[in-house]
């Protein structure tokens, strides 16, 4: 472990903030004032680095319990340094509090990059430039981690963030629900057509009419997952130059994949309509009333501690060469960082493998570290995710700053096609979502 | 003379701190989004080219938009008047002399001191299909009356009740604190008006009608004024319980501000929005205002 030097100059690579108007500068200012009287005291001499990260404080697990040990590790091995967690608790707060505080002066050290928010801090100057760093430390190799992981957060010649760990989506499957129905295994490389057989004879109907008593798919009207279907039709949401949706977004690829979904759900009810989930925010893969799911890799932990006995596969194509999205999480450094070289001494501590090994351990993630990856080669859903990294493509909130919102467009297109009852034509609803996501994107 | 200078010096001091605090923490910011409106702003972006009235015509062309400014029009026409009829019938059920009657008043107020985010947790749970408490309760009534109510009634996510179980919400958020300012406006009411109006025969709704009603003028403007503003202002059920759906219809106007300045980091077009949000409601409480007023003198000179 190199000698961290935590002193408070900013190296070659980082540059300057944004100049803004001194007036706006002044509230900024007295709000971070405000902020920093409410944030944390530093014992005198004691160097603390800020790390955000997004999550509840409120909920302690075990896999908190496991970081706070691997902090004090990092901390026993840097006298006179603490490592103050900052937990961002709400899905869709992140991204939008921490720009807030990079605007105000109060951003911390390091940062936990979503690569599905990637863009909004890569492209503005919110995060230094790793190469320097990179270049200058002979411990670290970035030929250790996945390629195309790595690539989430490269702009040319710069990188701003080192993946720590990510899951491409897979398709998991209820052994024992398969097995009850009959239905085989679905097995690698299979089809749209494999896919609804299945499903329709994994749907039970209640005798009497009324929506299934168990569902072949579990389906949730949430864009990062389901995207996944106009990518595995050879659709897709933007063109390649991610700019433009009109063509892409409203192609007769995208346009047939939507149909299918939502065929699944009016015409053969192997999927939950919206309407039909009884209980908001249960997951009916979880309570072993839907048969398959399309997920990432986090959601072994509550398999596990459910009992399920599950399997995983790669996503079902339609006439088209496998895909999947890698959903990822890097550490990346601020560009207001105080203390820019404890910060990547920390990167470098929490991407090595014999952290990441413990890490990932429960089931989190699959390590971006190849050697902490292939340490868990050999368990055959752990080999079905290192297979499908492959084929795996970074999500477009990674380069598309507005992507986020162009989620949310997508979430109330498909809320309102499947609420219309048959009334908005699913081709005439993407035509006009294209339209609103150019507009979106192209106007500023 | 003299002396008239020294005491408006000492109120200046006095008033210096708050005056200080409302201009560093409110009018500047309000002069800053207006400043903002009419620049191109992205929040991260350094450069803010000045674009005129860009901002405002390509909200008002964004049919998205005008449908956030129609639903918080239609949450503001149901829930004031249903807050004020509520919240003042039930200040003059806890106006009576009744016992304990104190603790009736603390429990109206408890929502009134809750995180409004804790609260929306609570009326999702409320408004689950068969397992929330109202659907609960009426399949309770289909076993005991054999009726046949159906129970499966996703509240929050069918077009038209989201917005009623907004409206619903908010009748029970906004209880307390109105109770409270009716309550006080009752109890300033002369006991001898009744008296007067018990030998004159009046009772019970004729009370009500003919000497509570109109010596509340002054503070049914008040309750009146704040609750729209309130209403114009709804963000957090929405933002916890519907995200603006189903189909946009609980998309109200603040929420779609939001939108703009936390997902298109679109600061500009949020502090454009955040005015033409200002300009509704003040062209609404100017109006109310105004009609009370004349309310208020016509029954003066009566």
């Amino acid at each position: 472990m190199g000698c961290a030097s935590p002193d408070d100059s900013g190296i070659g690579g980082s540059r300057p903030p944004a100049t803004r108007t001194a007036t706006l500068s002044l509230l900024w200012a007295g709000l971070a004032l405000l902020a920093g009287a409410c944030g944390s005291e530093s014992e005198p001499g004691e160097v603390v680095l800020r790390v955000a990260n997004w999550g509840s404080p409120a909920v302690e697990t075990s896999f908190m319990a496991l970081e706070r040990q691997i902090r004090e590790q990092f901390e026993a091995l840097h006298p006179g340094v603490r490592v103050q967690v900052e937990q961002i608790p709400g899905a869709g707060q992140y991204a939008p509090k921490l720009l807030m505080m990079h605007v105000a002066g109060s951003m911390p050290d390091v940062i936990h990059l979503d690569a599905s928010s990637a863009a909004a801090f890569i492209d503005n100057g919110v995060l230094r430039d790793l190469m320097p760093y990179i270049e200058r430390d002979p411990e670290f190799n970035l030929e250790d981690f996945f390629e195309n992981v790595v690539a989430i957060a490269r702009r040319g010649e710069r990188l701003y963030a080192i993946p720590l760990d990510f899951t491409p989506m897979v398709m998991y499957y209820n052994k024992r629900l398969f097995d009850e129905a009959g239905v085989p295994y679905p097995r690698p490389g299979w089809s749209w057509d494999e896919f609804l057989d299945a499903a329709r004879r994994l749907t039970v109907f209640p005798p009497d009419g009324g929506p299934p008593l168990q569902y072949g798919f579990n389906f949730e009207n949430h864009m990062p997952f389901w995207v996944l279907w106009l990518w595995t039709n050879g659709g897709d949401v933007l063109d390649p130059s991610g700019r433009q949706a009109s063509g892409n977004f409203d192609s007769p690829r995208s346009i047939e994949a939507v149909r299918f979904l939502v065929d699944l759900m009016t015409t053969w009810h192997v999927a939950p309509h919206p309407k039909e989930v009884l209980t908001a925010g249960a997951d009916l893969f979880l309570a072993q009333r839907a048969a398959m799911d399309l997920k990432g890799h986090w959601m072994i932990i509550n398999y596990r501690a459910s009992g399920i006995d599950f399997g995983a596969v790669g996503l079902p194509t339609n006439g088209v060469e496998p895909v999947t999205v890698i959903y990822e999480a890097g550490l990346a450094i601020t560009t207001k960082a105080r203390h820019p070289d404890l910060a990547w001494e920390y990167i470098k501590f929490m991407t090595q493998p014999e952290i990441q090994i413990r890490r990932v351990a429960s089931g989190l993630a699959i390590s971006a570290n190849r050697h902490a990856a292939a340490h868990f080669a050999g368990n055959p859903i752990e080999d079905v995710f290192i297979q499908e990294v492959q084929h795996a493509r970074p999500p477009w909130g990674a380069t598309v700053e507005r992507y986020p919102f162009v989620e949310e467009l997508g979430r109330e297109m498909l809320e309102d096609i499947l609420y219309s009852e048959g009334e908005l034509p699913v081709e005439q609803a993407m035509r006009q979502t294209a339209r609103l996501i150019d507009a979106a994107l192209g106007k500023r | 003379m003299r002396h008239a200078q020294r005491t408006n010096w000492r109120g200046y001091v006095f008033a210096a701190p708050a005056t200080v605090y409302l201009a560093l923490f409110a009018f500047f910011p309000m002069l800053f989004a207006l400043w903002m409106a009419f620049h191109r702003w992205h929040l991260l972006k350094p450069e803010h080219p000045f674009v005129g009235l860009a901002n405002f015509g390509a909200m008002f062309a964004d049919p998205f938009f005008r449908g956030a400014i129609w639903n918080t029009l239609i949450y503001v026409a149901c829930s004031v008047p249903l807050g004020v009829i509520t919240s003042l019938a039930v200040a003059v059920l806890v106006a009576q002399p009744v016992r304990g009657v104190g603790v009736f008043r603390t429990l109206y107020y408890i929502p009134a001191v809750s995180s409004q985010v804790a609260m929306s947790m609570v009326w999702i749970w409320i408004l689950l299909p068969e397992v929330g408490l109202i659907n609960y309760l009426f399949g309770c009534l289909n076993d005991w009356l054999h009726t046949n109510i159906p129970t499966g009634t996703n509240f929050l996510a069918r077009p038209g009740w989201a917005m009623a179980a907004l409206v619903a919400m908010s009748l029970w958020i906004g209880l307390g604190p109105r109770m409270i300012i009716f309550l006080a406006g009752i109890q300033s009411i002369p006991e001898r008006l009744y008296e007067a109006a018990a030998l004159d025969g009046c009772t019970g709704w004729g009370r009500f009608r003919h000497i509570t009603l109109p010596l509340l003028a002054p503070t049914m403007l008040f309750v009146v004024v704040t609750t729209t503003i309130a209403a114009f202002q709804l963000f957090t059920p929405v933002y916890i319980m519907t995200r603006g759906g189903p189909r946009r219809t609980t998309d109200v106007v603040l929420y779609h501000i939001y939108k703009e300045a936390w997902q298109k980091f679109d600061v500009g077009m949020a502090s454009a929005m955040s005015y033409v949000l200002f300009a509704m409601i003040l062209i609404v409480a100017v109006f109310q205002f105004r009609l009370m007023r004349r309310g208020l003198e016509l029954e003066a000179t009566t």
